[in-house]
């Protein structure tokens, strides 16, 4: 049913959608599963029984549950933005939308964030199924095309992938019944630099505050790890066109011009106002731990000052210099 | 992989607590025991203890939200609400939203336009199957600190007549932009009139010179509570995944260009400081009075610390952006 999207569109995904959904399905899933004890703390062994039970055969009575929600965010040109995304409440038995709701919750939305709209729908599970057709074809009266935003919740260790995927519907002619069907599309996570600072501080945990060391080690840290995985990348690419040069892989032209475009965009800028600015922001950096140690160094001295005025006091009564006693 | 090693390296080095480890029983922070609340709130061990609330436990997903929010607002304030419940002494935070309002120095008055809207968001909410409440409200301080100003002191104590129980938290993106982690405070006030038996070591921050007045007058009639953050396996999972896209921004991130404005303003508010520290220093040369002596040494002190840290931050831009340069415009041809 998923084939590779042809609108063109770009679609470009807010981790804050990410975890909203995954917020929206862990509270579902823990008010229907009822935590072992609730008055006191319950003792490891009883509790971990039961974590193992539910999470062996993934269900007490029922499958995890299957949570509903809106996307929202803003669509300029060719490009979507998804930004935020919030539930909706859907009965899949009946296949009823509450349209009340979606409408008072988009009412709300779009007063704290006024260039917002919905894009589409989200929804847990592993794949798309053929009744998720008809919430998509219910939203369609508010947008023409919708979104599908599918997230996976099974956790899968070896997974390296996120397991989030976005579906457009398209028009098919099928056995000559013009219908519906899903298309998966590409996308791309954007973030602004507050959201990557949050994310990473609840990721990584790095502690606030601290000495100049722990700060600097954690800046460089960050970065390390980033260098490495581009690093890793690149090897990646190194091996396959190895690869390739040995004959074990077969050429594919479209691959290697890729690759050549990507090798003649560096050096990245190399003109002279790039390193006339660039000069010019390093001795502004220079300037400023100039004028730090600077004031250090007079607090220090005032410091001084005020202990040998101290040590050698000259309105006391002996007069003159005397050991402070 | 090379950087969990390195990860795990730096954080027994800087004894880091971990978070709970993320496993399933962790996920039970997110069932809302109604019955326990109901008996909780009907207790109201807070009532009788000010100091009683010493913890604050943020999910991720409010601390997302909230900091987002916050940054949007560029340098106007921002204000919001945060769901959640009490557990003991923590009050805990499930989830944050925005409220309609923009921040001016006449916010009281705002916080009653807002009502109906938190009303109607609450009871979507419920319906949706969020079923906890409101426990406190957020607002921004952009660029000045996380603390509470006169108003917001009079607006929490308000609140926790009539609220309890409630929580104030401040955020400021732009210095969370600009040092690169999170800065943010959660505070509870004191009832009028009681005296705090010990006076808590709050960590130092820098405030600009046109708030200091007001951060001074009102300082000591709250208590900053210590901020935890939690999430469950599944956004455990999630962030470590995302983290494969994400290296990409890590290091294209440029603080330097971004924040140049917020730098000048720190730089000339602290010049300002200097001459004032400089005027106590020269109108009490003679006789260096015990308690007078003090004050000139932590004026002067003070001004060396936020002078390191603007000079610190700034290093740290300046870092990645040579780090950058060295990878991407010194190519040399390898054999």
């Amino acid at each position: 049913m998923a084939s590779s999207s042809s609108s063109g569109l770009t679609f470009k995904l807010h981790p804050l959608v990410i975890v909203n959904i995954s917020d929206h399905y862990t509270r579902v899933k823990s008010q229907l599963s009822l935590p072992p004890s609730l008055t006191s703390t319950s003792s490891a062994a009883t509790s971990n029984n039961n974590n193992n039970n539910s999470n062996g055969g993934e269900n007490n009575q029922n499958p995890p549950p299957r949570v509903y929600g809106c996307v929202i965010g803003v669509q300029r040109g060719r490009t979507v933005e998804i930004f935020n995304s919030f539930e909706l409440i859907y009965d899949p038995s009946t296949r009823s939308l509450d349209r009340s709701f979606l409408e008072k919750k988009q009412e709300l939305y779009k007063k704290v964030f006024p260039h917002f709209y919905v894009l589409g729908w989200y929804s847990t599970g592993s794949d798309a199924h053929e009744s998720d057709m008809h919430f998509h074809k219910a939203l369609m009266d508010i947008n023409e095309s919708p979104l599908y935003v599918l997230l996976n919740p099974a956790i899968n260790p070896a997974q390296k992938d996120l397991p989030v995927t976005i579906y457009e519907s398209e028009l098919h002619v099928i056995d000559g019944v013009p219908q519906l069907i899903f298309v998966r599309s590409s996308y791309t996570i954007e973030t602004v630099e507050a959201e990557r600072i949050s994310v990473d501080h609840v990721a990584h945990l790095k502690p606030s505050g601290g000495s100049a060391a722990t700060q600097l080690a954690a800046q460089l840290t960050g970065i390390h790890s980033a260098i490495k995985m581009l690093n890793s990348r690149i090897g990646v690419l190194h091996q396959y066109l190895v690869g390739m040069q040995k004959g074990d892989i077969p050429c594919e032209s479209s691959l290697l011009r890729q690759v050549s475009s990507l090798l003649r965009r560096l050096p990245a800028i190399e003109s002279e106002k790039f390193q006339d600015d660039f000069l010019m922001e390093y001795n502004d950096t220079l300037l400023i731990t100039y004028l730090a140690m600077f004031t250090n160094c007079s607090s220090t001295m005032n410091e001084l000052v005020d202990k040998f005025n101290t040590t050698y006091d000259r309105h006391s009564r002996r007069g003159g210099r005397t050991a402070f006693i | 992989m090379d950087s969990t090693i390195a990860q795990k390296t730096w954080e027994l080095e800087n004894n880091i607590l971990a978070v709970e480890a993320p496993d399933p029983s962790s996920d039970f922070i997110f069932y809302y025991d109604e019955v326990a609340q109901a008996m909780s709130l009907k207790a109201k061990p807070w009532a009788n203890d000010p100091h009683f609330f010493k913890r604050v436990k943020i999910s991720a997903l409010a601390l997302l939200k909230m900091v987002i929010h916050a940054r949007s607002g560029g340098t106007i304030e921002v204000m919001g609400l945060m769901i959640g419940k009490t557990d003991g002494d923590a009050i805990i935070v499930m989830d944050a939203f925005a409220l309609p309002v923009e921040g001016t120095e006449t916010r009281v008055n705002a916080q009653a336009d807002a009502y109906e809207y938190m009303v109607d968001y609450s009871q979507t909410n419920k319906q949706a199957g969020r079923l906890e409440n409101v426990v406190g409200w957020y607002h921004s301080h952009p660029g000045y600190g996380c603390w509470l100003s006169g108003i917001d002191v009079s607006t929490q104590m308000l609140n926790q007549q009539f609220q309890e129980p409630f929580l104030a938290v401040v955020i400021d993106p732009t210095r969370t932009v600009s040092s690169g982690k999170v800065d943010i405070g959660a505070f509870r006030t004191y009832p009028e009139g009681y005296k705090p038996t010990d006076d808590p070591i709050s960590e130092y921050q820098t405030i600009p010179l046109n708030k200091i007045e007001d951060f001074g007058v009102h300082c000591k009639q709250y208590y900053a509570l210590n901020i935890s953050y939690f999430k469950s396996s599944l956004d455990c999972h999630l962030l470590d995944l995302l983290w494969n896209k994400y290296w990409v921004n890590t290091l294209s991130s440029s603080p330097l260009l971004g924040n140049g404005d917020y730098v000048a303003g720190q730089l000339s508010d602290l010049a300002e400081k200097l001459e004032q520290a400089e005027n106590h220093l020269t109108h009490s040369r003679i006789g260096p009075l015990g308690t007078s002596r003090k004050k000139e040494e932590s004026h002067l002190g003070k001004i060396t610390r936020d002078s390191s840290k603007i000079t610190v931050e700034q290093a740290h831009g300046l870092m990645s952006q040579v780090i950058k340069d060295i990878l991407f415009n010194s190519v040399r041809q390898s054999k």
